[in-house]
């Protein structure tokens, strides 16, 4: 009997196509997307060495001080330990223009009386070149004028101290992974897939309902307790959202590259975890409310305002979130789901995932006792 | 073929004062109700007067105010499985899943009350078979005619063999082809063995095949017994209708003056005369139009029905 129950329940299930369509196509055409969209927004955050130019006039040949501050900050560098910030062409002042005008360069260094810089827009890489030269400007002066009137002080180490940046601030990383935004956005990507199989719950709590579908009547004639057809229905539903959101998994892992980190185990028990929370969702939405429009209404509308509160559509709302009102955090499954997937991938430490996965724990309980609560009436006052 | 071999009329329903309720409305009103074994009962009422919230309320879909159902002599429950495995419904609105083909739908209903596989496959080949859709057995739902739908409805209701099954208007807005079948096919259902309780609003369709028939009117049964029973409770008997074109008063008035006339109306160029029961009237109407030189075209002769029962009964059609 539950055999028979469970298989012709998948067959309803997988043969929905329209359910289908949301629930295993979206999402994949969403990540698609997410990807061109995305796909060069962590390298636009990184830093890309400027281009510059340098008149390489008789002035500029005499500031030994000078080339040799270039040299050490430019892409040609020796010093192979850090990336230089400046990739320098040596040019005339003519060809300096050129290159400008044709954007080929941020600006260029001439050195006609004093170090001077020529650019044509204004822009962060126009204000680092900009800072680079004043600060080398300010630190020559400082010590022409030490030379120039106390030159004993400059054996005693204060030239190394002009020249040395003392930082109060120690960096640490969290994790072995570095922090990368737009993983985040696929993460809340396959929680809102997850809270999409609320529409197997929706749909299986429909076809069992005497009061919401002439199926549910029948089938709640017949020699079987509702129980039982409840729990095979849930467990058809869960079935093929799991599926559907390892093949998703999948495809964002092994076809858009997205990582997730390397614990299997945890990973498949955030995709269990979530899958529940969806479907156990969907049947509660289901069995609360009548009216099949509103409660379809009710379940997109729901799981999209927690999905762009975990920060699907704006990467900033997940941290506005968690530093102006964290127990929206925490009652959100999509924020509670994207927040696993982040942990596992961030974190060395499994306490936050834990966490996350204790608190979906407890909305699958909820949603499961409403849902019982509602469900065990045996007779309706109208059908 | 209602009794037992002892002679006695064993009731397979027995609905006792049931009241029920939809805020100020009363849906049920001390209804009452019995179904002999072996019958085709016909519950016969217009729309909204309750036909389906008497099914439900006897399938234990329903709460009820006050009153008893007992089914196969056991109190009906929503727990009560051993009186449900006996039940088929055949419901009004049709219930199937469009995902599942014609032989799936059937398979998966049946399989909640047949656990056997090949005994259940016997089951569904021959309810396909009994409803004529052999040939769309794997067709889904969505390609189906809606006279098909209702078959394949009936087909999920009764695979499993049930000893009692209930139709709740089976044939609302089918064509007349698949009304003759699934009829024909609720006769062979009653003959195969199954009590049958059959709502309709549709008098000629209870009066074709149901043994016995209650009329329902306002969550009230108002009449019940055969059709015979039923006619002869009131007192008009054979309705004469002549075409007339010409009409005036005095024919009216000497119409009625003849003996056991009941009524005499005209009504859109036909003039309409009731006669008492057991009477007949139709010699005397048309010697009185021809001695009187009055010209008449199509002559009708009727003999009560279960509308004339309902209109006496109630003073309304029973379509309005």
């Amino acid at each position: 009997m539950f055999l028979h129950n469970y298989i012709y329940r998948l067959k309803c299930i997988v043969r929905d196509r329209e359910l289908m369509f949301w629930t295993l196509f979206f999402p994949i055409i969403l990540a698609t997307f997410f990807n061109l969209a995305y796909a060069n927004l962590s390298e636009a955050e990184k830093f890309a060495p400027i281009n510059i130019a340098v008149v390489d006039n008789k002035e500029y040949q005499k500031n030994a001080p000078f080339q040799r501050v270039l040299k050490s900050l430019s892409t040609t560098s020796d010093d192979k330990d850090e990336e230089g910030i400046f990739n320098i062409r040596y040019t005339t002042k003519e060809e300096g223009d050129k290159l400008l005008n044709d954007k080929e360069i941020e600006g260029y260094i001439y050195c006609d009386n004093g170090i001077k810089l020529v650019i044509k827009e204004s822009g962060l890489n126009q204000t680092i070149l900009k800072n680079f030269i004043d600060e080398f400007k300010q630190t020559s002066s400082t010590v022409e004028t030490i030379m120039e009137h106390n030159p004993e002080s400059m054996h005693s180490g204060l030239l190394d101290r002009i020249g040395h940046r003392t930082n109060f601030l120690k960096e640490v990383a969290p994790s072995k992974s570095s922090p990368d935004t737009v993983v985040n956005y696929f993460y809340t990507l396959i929680a809102m897939a997850c809270m999409y199989g609320g529409f197997w719950g929706l749909k299986e709590v429909t076809a069992i309902q005497p009061n919401l579908s002439p199926q549910g009547a029948r089938i709640n004639v017949a020699p079987i307790h509702r129980f039982k057809v409840v729990i095979v229905c849930i467990l058809a539903a869960i079935s093929v959202q799991l599926f559907e959101i390892i093949l998703l998994l999948a495809y964002l892992t092994l076809v858009l590259k997205i990582s997730v980190g390397n614990q299997i185990g945890y990973i498949i028990l955030t995709c269990i975890v979530g899958t529940i929370t969806g479907v156990t969702y969907g049947a509660f939405i289901s069995s609360i409310i009548k009216e099949e429009g509103l409660k379809i209404g009710a379940l997109i509308g729901s799981s999209m305002t927690m999905s762009f509160l975990a920060g699907m559509m704006y990467d900033k709302m997940k941290y506005i979130i968690s530093t102006r009102a964290p127990i929206l955090g925490y009652v959100n499954p999509v924020n509670l789901i994207t927040d696993c997937f982040y942990s596992l991938y961030y974190y060395d430490t499994n306490s936050r995932f834990f966490t996350n996965i204790v608190i979906l724990c407890v909305f699958i309980a909820i949603f499961s006792l409403c849902t019982y609560l509602v469900l065990r009436r045996q007779r309706y006052a109208s059908l | 073929m209602y009794n037992n071999i002892l002679g006695v009329f064993i009731l397979v329903i027995k609905v006792d004062n049931l009241t029920k309720r939809y805020g100020n409305l009363i849906a049920l009103d001390h209804f009452n109700l019995e179904v002999n074994q072996g019958e085709i009962f016909g519950l016969l009422g217009p729309n909204g007067s309750g036909k389906t919230t008497a099914i439900n309320c006897i399938l234990s879909l329903l709460k009820y105010d006050k009153g008893t159902v007992e089914i196969f002599n056991k109190p009906m429950a929503p727990d009560a499985y051993d009186i449900k495995k006996d039940i088929g419904l055949v419901m009004q609105n049709v219930a199937i899943f469009d995902e599942l083909t014609v032989y799936e739908n059937v398979d998966y209903f049946c399989g909640l009350y047949i656990k056997d596989r090949n005994h259940r496959r016997e089951l569904v080949e021959q309810a396909i078979d009994f409803v004529s859709i052999g040939y769309y057995k794997d067709f889904y739902p969505k390609k189906l005619s809606g006279g098909l739908l209702r078959r394949l409805n009936i087909a999920c209701g009764i695979a499993h063999q049930p000893k009692l099954i209930i139709l709740d208007e089976p044939t609302v807005a089918v064509d007349p082809q698949s009304r003759s079948n699934i009829l024909e096919g609720i006769q062979r259902l009653n003959k195969a063995g199954a009590t049958i309780l059959y709502t309709s609003h549709y008098m000629e369709e209870v009066e074709q095949i149901c043994t016995r028939i209650a009329i329902m009117d306002k969550g009230r049964i108002i009449a019940t017994g055969t059709k015979e029973q039923l006619k002869a409770m009131i007192s008009s008997g054979e309705k004469i209708r002549v075409e007339l074109f010409d009409m005036d008063d005095n024919i009216l008035q000497d119409l009625k003056k003849l003996p056991h006339i009941v009524s005499v109306e005209y009504e859109d160029n036909f003039l309409i005369v009731k006669s008492s029961r057991g009477k007949n009237n139709l010699l005397a109407v048309l010697d009185y139009l021809k001695s009187n030189n009055i010209a008449f075209g199509k002559i009708y002769s009727e003999p009560p029905t279960l509308n004339d029962v309902f209109l006496e009964i109630t003073g309304k059609e029973l379509r309005d």
